[in-house]
């Protein structure tokens, strides 16, 4: 097994590779009651044309069609849910789809091994029936329909419909109800022959493990399968301009909600590269309208801001950009002051705030190793992206103020900049 | 396990020392009785407090001073625990064995916390005009923005209507009329009272915290206040027996409708608590619940039917999330649940299943420092002083017969529906 490591906050990670391209990452965590496992494919919502291993043809799915699985893999040929079996061990299990991977997971302080059994057996074995694929999209149905009705994630999308002409990114993980209505099984047994092959997953475990048992206990878990090399997924090109820079709707909320975007149309080149920028990203944000910033003072004795905006950087080899997003009875009066305080700190970068701001960003990684699920969770996202969850703390040295500026100057330009808004009724 | 000393009358430190954390943990909580008239102040004086103290004159100093501490995070925010509010002041700081240089931040997080809360800028003999107008400001908004969130604002209606005229029935940020009407002497005055005769509770979470009683007891700020007797926050539990349950209806612009509906639980036997915590999760605790398995996987009418269990108001609410056309079919199925439970439905094995799940989540407490403050938070607040092991005990103990005696004496208050 391969071990990582980092110094600074006393943790290691095993990593082992197989013989079936399964990955194994084990965080071992001393005197914690909680153990946690993940496992996760890399096939998400954005993977909706690819070529099938086994008969080389392409294949086309319907949108949402990822996620619709994650539902139907609980369902077991005996009749019993697996959802139902970990609850009745007393395990807290979920699983959840994003855009680029889906994972299933449980937490638990006892009948780990039993609740391991269930979840690593579920998940190699699909059984999906005309019937109970119908009876899904009810359900699906009515979670999507929750969404609907969920200003923050209509004011997400209507951002992504800004900042991408054509990216899958901006279909709905869960799809339509149109969309859902076109899957069948074989669909369903396409999609997860193609993606659930052990060399395109990984499994995490966190909690206080012998790194050597745990892996012996996963690996007497798994059932041979026919090894596939890499799968060939098709995407649109990265774009390099926004598809529009403003959009708004109406929906039942108390004031507006906005979303400002920027799309960050360099590529990182290297790990180590989408690292660094994604630190001195954070790091700009927290600078141009963190709690201390002199614009979040002034927007919020004047009533423009109630709290301090989140601020997000999403990436993968497909997108990235940076969110910020708040409530507002003014959205437009944030955005040009925010876009003034851009235009300010690139002709005048204060070193010292600089400096103060690296260290909170600091403490914000450390905290992130407080909960083994987060730590688990985080390892598994890293890995979708090439990544491993230490480089955020072993590469934060090399995070300079003149490294950060040139980060200004290339992601935070208002050619790039998108706003979206939802406005009350 | 928690070590509470009273430094004071009314003013008791709780230590729980772990290793497990990277951070250490500090919260101060000032409770006081749910009250219509002053629900709305205490609200408003969490907001004021942040905003500044004698020495750290402004929110931005305040933020600078965090971040210096590799961003230690404050947090402040209003709850109601049964019949008590409670004003909840949190910092999380680093320890300091995870720092990349050696610093001292342990002895500095209390001193900044206790500064906030004991120690506000006051110009004039009251809180600054200028802070009180913009907090004014913004909890009038925050009170608008309950409508939002559709499922959460639903929650809220159905409590109110429970609760009509009743402490528990009161919204913990207040009431927009109110607002108006206060001044900022009006405000500082309220304080004055509220830190004179609240009850104090002061939690710390963490490694190496050999001498923080020390720390804490030579604080100037702790140094300040005086013994008290706290007013009784203990919650009214009494039940009146209803003949037909309130049905509420509201319309608002929605895709999905939302059904709340409001159990109380009459029964008074001994061990009420733990028995209701069974009977709640067999009902809708997780997915092989009856709610789950029902209205979901066998009717597939919603994604989510759950119930969850207000322990301290001996109360269980229901919630789903429907076709708003499915809402007769989703009420018959759900009361169908209820007299399944009535009629003893359910066999030991669901039993078992139900008192696993719990106990695994009893067993997480620990492993998150705010979860394992506010379990304490919530012994201290009742009373009961009952510590993970013996709550571990009661759940285990609890049987067949005492549940299905529970499960008779559940009657529907109130049915809730949000629809368009």
């Amino acid at each position: 097994m391969k071990i990582i490591e980092s110094s600074k906050i006393k943790e290691k990670a095993y990593i082992e590779k197989l013989e079936s391209g399964l990955t194994i990452i084990i965080v071992p965590k001393q005197g914690t009651k909680k153990k946690y496992v993940i496992w996760g494919t890399h096939f998400g919502s954005i993977d909706n044309k690819f070529i099938e291993p086994n008969t080389n043809e392409e294949v086309v799915v319907p949108d949402g069609i990822a996620h619709f699985l994650e539902h139907k893999m609980f369902e077991q040929k005996s009749g019993i849910n697996s959802l139902d079996t970990l609850m009745a061990l007393g395990v807290d299990a979920n699983a959840y789809t994003t855009n680029d991977h889906t994972a299933y997971l449980f937490e638990s302080t006892d009948n780990f091994y039993e609740a391991l059994d269930e979840l690593m057996d579920y998940v190699q074995n699909p059984y999906y029936t005309d019937e109970n694929v119908e009876k899904e999209k009810g359900i699906i149905g009515q979670e999507i329909k929750m969404y609907d009705d969920d200003p923050g994630w209509q004011l997400y999308m209507n951002a992504l419909d800004c900042l991408y002409k054509e990216n899958p990114i901006k279909i709905d993980v869960a799809g339509s109800v149109e969309s859902i209505s076109g899957i069948n099984k074989e669909l369903l047994y396409k999609c997860y022959n193609t993606f659930y092959n052990p060399a395109n997953m990984v499994l995490v475990v966190s909690g206080d493990f012998k790194p050597e048992e745990i892996l012996e206990e996963i690996k007497s878990r798994l059932i041979p399968k026919e090894v596939h090399g890499e799968i060939k997924r098709f995407y649109p090109e990265r774009e390099v301009e926004i598809n529009k820079k403003h959009k708004e709707t109406e929906m039942e909320v108390s004031k507006p909600l906005f979303m400002i975007g920027f799309k960050d149309i360099n590529k990182a080149q290297s790990s180590e590269e989408a690292i660094k920028k994604h630190i001195a990203i954070e790091i700009l944000l927290n600078m141009l309208c963190g709690k201390s910033s002199k614009l979040y003072k002034k927007m919020y004795d004047e009533g423009v801001l109630l709290s301090q905006p989140d601020l997000d950087y999403e990436f993968t080899d497909l997108y990235a950009h940076v969110l910020i997003s708040g409530q507002s009875n003014e959205p437009q009066k944030f955005q040009d002051e925010f876009n003034k305080t851009i235009k300010e700190y690139k002709e005048n970068f204060d070193e010292n705030y600089f400096n103060r701001i690296k260290k909170k960003v600091y403490g914000d990684y450390v905290c992130e190793y407080n909960n083994i699920a987060d730590v688990a969770r985080m390892f598994l996202a890293d890995y979708f992206k090439g990544l491993n969850a230490f480089d955020y703390i072993e590469q934060y040295d090399t995070v300079t103020p003149e490294y950060t500026k040139q980060i200004l100057t290339e992601v935070f330009d208002e050619k790039n900049e998108i706003m979206s808004i939802v406005n009350p009724k | 396990m928690d070590n509470a000393k009273e430094i004071k009358q009314g003013i008791k430190v709780h230590q729980i020392d772990t290793n497990k954390f990277k951070t250490n943990l500090f919260a101060v909580f000032l409770s006081v009785p749910l009250k219509r008239e002053t629900i709305t102040k205490n609200a408003l004086i969490t907001a004021v407090l942040r905003r500044g103290t004698n020495d750290m004159p402004s929110q931005q100093q305040i933020s600078e001073k965090l971040e210096e501490m590799y961003g230690a995070n404050f947090d402040c925010g209003i709850e109601k625990t049964g019949d008590s509010h409670t004003l909840k002041f949190y910092l999380e700081a680093i320890n300091d064995e995870f720092l990349p240089e050696k610093e001292n931040l342990l002895k500095e997080s209390i001193d900044i916390l206790f500064d906030i809360i004991f120690n506000p800028l006051v110009e004039n003999g009251k809180f600054k005009e200028e802070y009180v107008q913009g907090e004014k400001q913004n909890l009038k908004q925050i009170i608008e923005s309950k409508i939002d969130n559709k499922a959460s604002y639903a929650l809220e209606r159905c409590i109110e209507e429970m609760y009509k005229n009743k402490p528990y029935g009161l919204y913990k940020y207040g009431y927009i009329e109110d607002i108006e009407k206060i001044s900022s002497q009006d405000l500082y005055n309220h304080y004055i009272d509220l830190i004179k005769n609240c009850k104090i509770d002061i939690f710390i979470s963490g490694a190496s915290l050999n001498n923080v009683i020390d720390i804490i007891q030579n604080n100037e700020q702790i140094k300040k206040l005086n013994d008290r007797t706290p007013e009784n926050i203990e919650s009214d539990v009494t039940k009146e027996k209803i003949e037909e349950p309130k049905y509420i209806e509201e319309s608002m612009q929605i895709a999905q409708g939302k059904i709340v509906i409001g159990l109380d639980i009459l029964s008074e036997q001994e061990d009420v608590y733990y028995v209701g915590s069974v009977y709640n999760t067999i009902l809708g605790g997780g997915s092989n619940s009856k709610l789950f398995q029902n209205v979901r996987e066998k009717a597939s009418l919603a994604y989510t039917c759950s119930s969850s269990y207000i322990k301290r108001k001996k109360n269980i609410i229901i919630r789903a999330g429907i076709e708003i056309s499915n809402y007769d079919k989703a009420i018959e199925i759900i009361k169908q649940q209820l007299e399944d439970m009535k009629n003893g439905n359910f066999n030991d094995e669901d039993i078992e299943n139900a008192k696993k799940l719990l106990i695994s989540s009893i067993d997480s407490i620990d492993e998150e420092q705010d979860t394992e403050i506010t379990y304490y938070l919530g012994q201290e607040l009742g009373k009961t002083n009952i510590s993970i092991n013996e709550y571990k005990e009661k759940i285990q103990q609890v049987n067949k017969e005492q549940i299905l005696e529970l499960a008779k004496t559940i009657q529907i208050n109130t049915i809730y529906f949000l629809k368009d």
